[in-house]
């Protein structure tokens, strides 16, 4: 088996994926908003000028409302909110893509293992699993992050570790609905290999649906990693759009009626969190044109 | 007859499952939280003039000096008596501490989810029959959008707004707390819903869009259904399909998730409790954790994840009941 | 389309009710339940943000529950409002023996508990023996009487305690007294709060009515207080988790007073009428301290503090790079009065600081210099290297919940990476558990100081050090030096207030030289209160001082309401029950409207299960 035509009709899948999803306007809409993010999040230490980390010798005075020299305002050291913000999309965005990954990465291989080997050990790897289902996510991903130092790999490791039953469950199914087809069955005669057939038939089948689970488990990612340094549970040094949610409020933009402090960071997350979302809802879409709408 | 053996063989099952799960959870509760860093006596005491012998006499109060084993099978023997021990910081039964705050925070999620459970079905139903159409684009639209919103940060933006007031708005509710102080009877309960406003509205806010998709999705399945296309060919009205047919079959998915979610609402609530100084069992368990009132965190995160437990247990022998097809 | 017509005509109905609900409770006069109960009660309403921990003060440690008992429970002595000098509380007036070993105290005639009957030195003497000889009432308060041989009561009129070693601060002993006929019927100290029966009895200016975890405690004025009734009727605490939102009520007058306040909720509050700030010099100092080597009494070392800092030229360079007026002005806005020596310029007879030569001033180029002498050069990447050839890095300890450790960090982060050194944030929920180890570069470190002075100093002694590095002790910083020491025995044996003042004063030079505390400001204490609530209030030092958390019940007890002034809100109650029914019966309209929605459904599924 030479490898070149497996490639071709993997990209010509992958083409045929992209066709499909391009039916799809949220889909796109979404991955539109994706882009200038991700680009604005890359772009950061270009357009926003000098260090805006440093809270002495700021370029503002604190707290200023929006004007023409700052947009959207300053914070409470008189650093320039838009900056905050644009620095701020490099964390989140980070965050969330490492910690969904994680969480996917965690589900897919619990998921083929259940889904291959069966037997008890599959059934006490998917005990684990409904167990963990049953633990209220935030209150664990809470307490790891309690636990573990303040940084950014701690938030990481709480997300990914709490939030991946669901796709453990999802994988093991498709692993099995791909582990009946005949062709594994002549695989197996043939002497494949648990290894071969887990990477080389079952791996490639279900990655479509690793791929709408980590383009959905993103928001997640990114609404829990907001919720936690709202909570005060982040890394105080980074800049991230929940830190500053959590300085805003720990500055009293609330009962001072600062709006423009509160609103940019909230809405960052919102729409992020809405573009994964629409991304991860077309894909699944593509993948399973009958499946409507569901999560 | 067969049936109802069957149901009961199903429903042993069940609560066999759940109660391992709750074995397990009594179990991790402990050491989970063994693992956090800190000191409770110092962390106590910490700030108060305190002498070496007073730190001793607290770690004996709590146990503390004894081998981890030791403490370990004091906690399941008392834990499976219902005796979940004295909070440290408290110095009250922890189950009585969580015992007077779980009204409140029943009383805030339990409305909360009945009212975007209700939303989320009707504005589901109505974004299902008009697939496609703007309305149902819009409603969907709407519904995911609120639902990547942070609910702490929606519920500050209404703190604003309707408590601060921006501008001519006036603060029409008031910004935290569950009660002003010394109302009674009637006016008590009306200052309570007063209260209660803006902490259901961010919940439902951030919650409906759930409800409104499963429900969607599901009425869009059965309305696939042959069964439909028979009814129809039967000349039943269209209403009357929808209502007396595809409605209810749709349902069972969606009451299964509201039954997960009422299992979700003790830990759900940490958030908004937090926001709006609700005093409920989630701003306790943050208040435990960051001592840590060891007995405290672990009754509380019994208390969250045996939630979860039952309301899935119930889901799980609800479900055949109204779904004879689950039966078997 | 006929169809469509059944759900049209349904929708109206719920949405409305929805509008409705949301409408009516909109309408709900934010006061007229309180006033119409209240029945012109003057109310003094207090944000706090605390837990209380417990209502007996054998277990109380929070603030928040000192406080209460300070205005529930007399104390022995009491300190003056003006400048904080020992007063007459319980006690008329005090003794010591020549041989300093015993102190007698004259108990008061004309104070009474609020069930009636006459305060005693016998109450006095139960609530001490009760500490001694029960460990778990000696919870809170065990410090106090560590030192007591034994406690009598000869007459109802004397109270007689004697020491085990000449103790300066016996009139400053800070615990509640507590009526013996009432507690002497608690079994189990450890687990009494104090909250079974209301009201509480006490004899201080006010009587705890009523109390509600997290959600209020209720104080009423005590008409037979000794010193006089209080001019308020009664004091409600209002529990606000979150600060700002304790900041919004006050600006709607929901509370008449708010503590805490960070400077941008300061600076609005200025600008809002009927509100006074109150930017009062506090009692808190805010340190850096530094690890000089975890160690034991046992003479064993432990933890990782880096070894670099052992050094005192590099403790120096340290500090010479911080520019303490930058963290006051611009970090801390203002709220807070520059660090000098260990106890704040708020208690000017212990006050001291440090002389132009010993200062160490803000001098980036002599921390520098200082470096290079001490031999940590920079390298080609521009940072010092020590002798073993790594970068210097040190770890910063912070309270993650803290906010002006986070902003001080940064900035530190900036200020030492100028001089070429490293600092790694370790922000923790929880910093016991590092500190306790010895696991610790740096730390941010902070103490409330009382107005006797003795157990901020009892702190750095070496007999507060643990007895093996796997006990704790009461130990701060790790700090066991030979000279401090000296001049602690020095001072808790020195019964003339003015020499005793002299020795501590030493005692912070000492502590200054050494350099393992650098104290970095003074933190202000922030408050603010409605002034169309409260007409007068007494702050202390009377000068200028703080409300919240006195040592001492003048604030409240002396607070008078504003002229016109009910409670907050002050509204007056006959209107608003006529809303309130419109408004109960828009509540009750709308809970049907779910409920008989979600039955609807149920019906449905039912009757569709028995076709």
């Amino acid at each position: 088996m030479s490898g070149s035509p497996a490639r071709a009709r993997r990209r010509e899948a992958a083409a045929r994926l992209w066709r499909a999803y391009r039916a799809h306007r949220a889909g796109l809409f979404g991955l539109g908003v994706l882009v200038l993010i991700a680009a604005a999040a890359l772009a950061a230490p270009l357009l926003v000028e000098g260090d805006v980390r440093k809270v002495t010798g700021t370029p503002g005075g604190p707290l200023e409302p929006p004007s023409a020299r700052f947009p959207l305002g300053t914070d409470q050291f008189g650093r320039p909110l838009l900056g905050l913000l644009l620095w701020g999309a490099r964390i989140s965005l980070t965050v969330g893509l490492l910690a969904a990954a994680l969480s996917v990465a965690i589900g897919a291989a619990v998921g083929i293992v259940a889904g291959h080997y069966g037997g008890w050990f599959a059934t006490l790897l998917m005990r684990i699993t409904d167990w963990f289902l049953v633990m209220p996510t935030l209150v664990l991903a809470i307490v790891l992050a309690t636990v573990m130092s303040r940084d950014v790999w701690t938030v990481i490791v709480a997300i990914g570790v709490t939030s991946w039953p669901t796709t453990a469950r999802l994988v093991r199914a498709q692993t099995i609905a791909v582990e009946s087809r005949p062709y594994i069955e002549r695989a197996k005669a043939l002497g494949g290999g648990h290894r071969h057939i887990m990477g080389r038939h079952v791996l490639p089948n279900v990655l479509p649906l690793v791929l709408a689970q980590t383009t959905l488990g993103i928001s997640a990612a990114i609404l829990t990693e907001a919720t936690l340094a709202f909570l005060g549970l982040g890394d105080p040094m980074v800049i991230s759009w929940g830190g500053m949610l959590q300085e805003a409020r720990e500055a009293g933009a609330v009962s001072s009626g600062h709006w423009w402090y509160l609103a940019p960071p909230g809405l960052a997350i919102a729409l992020v969190a809405l573009a994964f979302t629409l991304c991860g809802r077309a894909i699944e879409k593509v993948l399973d044109p009958r499946l409507g709408v569901g999560r | 007859m067969t049936a109802a053996r069957g149901y009961l063989r199903y429903t042993a099952g069940k609560l066999g499952g759940a109660a391992v799960s709750l074995l397990a959870v009594l179990v991790t509760s402990f050491f989970l939280f063994r693992i956090i860093p800190g000191d409770p006596v110092k962390a106590l005491t910490h700030g108060t003039p305190t002498t070496a012998g007073q730190l001793a006499s607290l770690r004996r109060q709590f146990g503390l000096d004894e081998p981890l084993w030791r403490q370990f099978t004091e906690y399941c023997a008392k834990a499976l008596t219902g005796d979940l021990g004295i909070s440290y910081q408290f110095r009250a039964p922890v189950g009585e501490l969580i015992a007077e705050k779980a009204p409140a925070t029943l009383l805030l999620t339990g409305v909360a989810v009945l009212v975007y459970s209700a939303v989320g079905l009707w504005l589901g139903a109505r974004s299902a029959w008009r697939h496609g159409g703007l309305g149902d684009r819009i409603n969907t639209g709407v519904a995911l959008t609120l639902w990547s919103v942070p609910s702490f940060w929606l519920g500050l933006l209404l703190i604003i707004t309707f408590s601060v007031g921006i501008g001519p708005v006036p603060g029409l509710f008031p910004t935290g707390g569950m009660e002003s102080g010394d109302a009674t009877g009637l006016g008590y309960a009306i200052d309570v819903a007063h209260h209660m406003v803006l902490p259901v509205l961010t919940l439902v806010a951030v919650g409906y869009a759930q409800t409104l998709l499963v429900m969607r999705s599901s009425l869009l399945d059965e309305m696939g259904g042959d069964y439909l296309t028979t009814a129809r060919a039967k000349g039943l009205r269209d209403a009357v399909v929808r209502r007396r047919h595809a409605v209810p079959n749709a349902l069972l998915p969606t009451v299964t998730m509201i039954f997960i979610n009422l299992g979700h609402v003790a830990a759900g609530s940490i958030l908004v409790e937090t926001v709006f100084s609700w005093p409920g069992v989630g701003g306790l368990f943050y208040q435990a954790l960051s001592v840590p009132d060891l007995p405290l965190v672990q009754g509380l995160f019994m208390v969250f994840a045996g939630a979860m437990i039952l309301m899935n247990l119930l889901a799980d022998l609800v479900y055949p009941l109204l779904d004879p097809r689950v039966r078997r | 389309m006929v169809a469509e017509v059944p759900s049209r005509s349904r929708k109206p109905s719920r949405s409305c009710a929805v509008i409705a609900l949301a409408a009516a409770l909109a309408g709900v006069p934010q006061h007229s339940v309180r006033a119409a109960d209240g029945g012109g009660a003057k109310v003094l309403t207090i944000a706090v943000s605390q837990s209380v921990d417990s209502l007996s003060p054998f277990l109380a440690q929070r603030l928040v529950s000192t406080t209460v008992h300070r205005l529930a429970y007399e104390y022995l002595t009491n300190y003056d409002a003006r400048d904080g000098h020992t007063i007459p509380g319980l006690a008329t007036g005090w003794k010591s023996s020549a041989s300093k070993l015993t102190w007698t105290y004259a108990i008061r005639k004309n104070s009474r508990w609020s069930d009636g009957r006459r305060t005693t030195a016998h109450d006095a003497a139960w609530t001490f023996n009760k500490m001694m000889s029960d460990e778990k009432a000696a919870t809170a308060n065990g410090s106090f009487i560590a030192n007591f041989r034994k406690v009598t009561a000869p007459d109802s009129r004397t109270l007689v305690i004697e020491l085990k070693k000449p103790q300066a601060t016996m009139t400053a002993l800070d615990v509640p007294i507590v009526p013996k006929h009432i507690w002497e019927k608690v079994g189990d100290f450890s687990v009494f709060n104090n909250d079974q029966r209301y009201p509480i009895v006490g004899n201080g200016p006010f009587i705890i009515t009523d109390f509600k975890v997290d959600r209020y405690l209720r104080l009423k004025a005590n008409k037979h207080f000794w010193r006089g009734t209080p001019k308020f009727d009664e004091l409600l605490l209002k529990f606000y988790k979150d600060g700002d939102a304790a900041v919004a009520a006050l600006r709607k007058g929901e509370v008449s007073f708010v503590q805490g306040l960070v400077p941008a909720q300061a600076a609005a509050l200025k600008k809002t009428a009927h509100i006074k700030v109150n930017d009062a010099p506090g009692r808190r100092f805010l340190a850096l301290a530094v690890n000089p080597g975890a160690r034991a009494k046992d003479g064993r070392t432990f933890g990782t503090g880096h070894k670099a800092l052992l050094d005192p030229a590099v403790r120096k360079a340290l500090f010479h790079a911080v520019d303490r007026e930058t963290i006051v002005k611009t970090l801390l806005q203002d709220h807070a009065v520059e660090g000098a020596g260990y106890i704040p310029p708020r208690y000017r007879a212990y006050f001291w600081k440090p002389g132009p030569e010993q200062k160490r001033a803000y001098n980036p180029r002599k921390a520098a210099t200082l470096l290079d002498r001490a031999g940590y050069r920079k390298n080609s990447d521009g940072r010092r290297v020590g002798k073993n050839g790594k970068p210097l890095t040190f770890r910063l300890l912070c309270h993650a919940t803290d906010p002006a450790d986070t902003k001080i960090g940064k900035y530190l982060y900036d200020a030492w990476r100028e001089l070429g050194i490293e600092t790694r944030m370790e922000c923790r929920d929880n910093v016991s558990d590092p500190w306790l180890k010895g696991d610790y570069d740096l730390a941010f470190d902070g103490w409330s100081v009382n107005p006797d002075p003795d157990f901020v100093l009892a702190i750095h002694t070496c007999a507060a050090l643990p007895a093996t590095p796997r006990d704790t002790g009461s130990t701060d910083n790790f700090i066991c030096d030979r000279k401090f020491d000296e001049l602690y025995a020095r001072q808790i044996a020195e019964y003339d207030p003015v020499k005793r003042a002299e020795v501590v004063k030493r005692m912070q030079s000492r502590l200054y030289d050494l350099g393992y505390m650098n104290i970095l400001a003074y933190p202000n204490a922030v408050e603010a209160y409605r002034t169309d609530h409260i007409g007068s209030i007494t702050t202390m030092p009377e000068a200028a001082g703080n409300l919240w958390g006195q040592d001492g019940y003048w604030s409240w007890w002396s607070a008078e309401p504003a002229a016109g002034h009910g409670g907050p809100g002050g509204s007056d109650g006959s209107d608003g029950s006529a809303t309130e029914v419109v408004v109960g019966i828009g509540a009750v309209v709308a809970v049907v409207a779910v409920a008989g929605l979600l039955i609807a459904l149920r019906r449905r599924v039912t009757a569709d299960d028995r076709e």
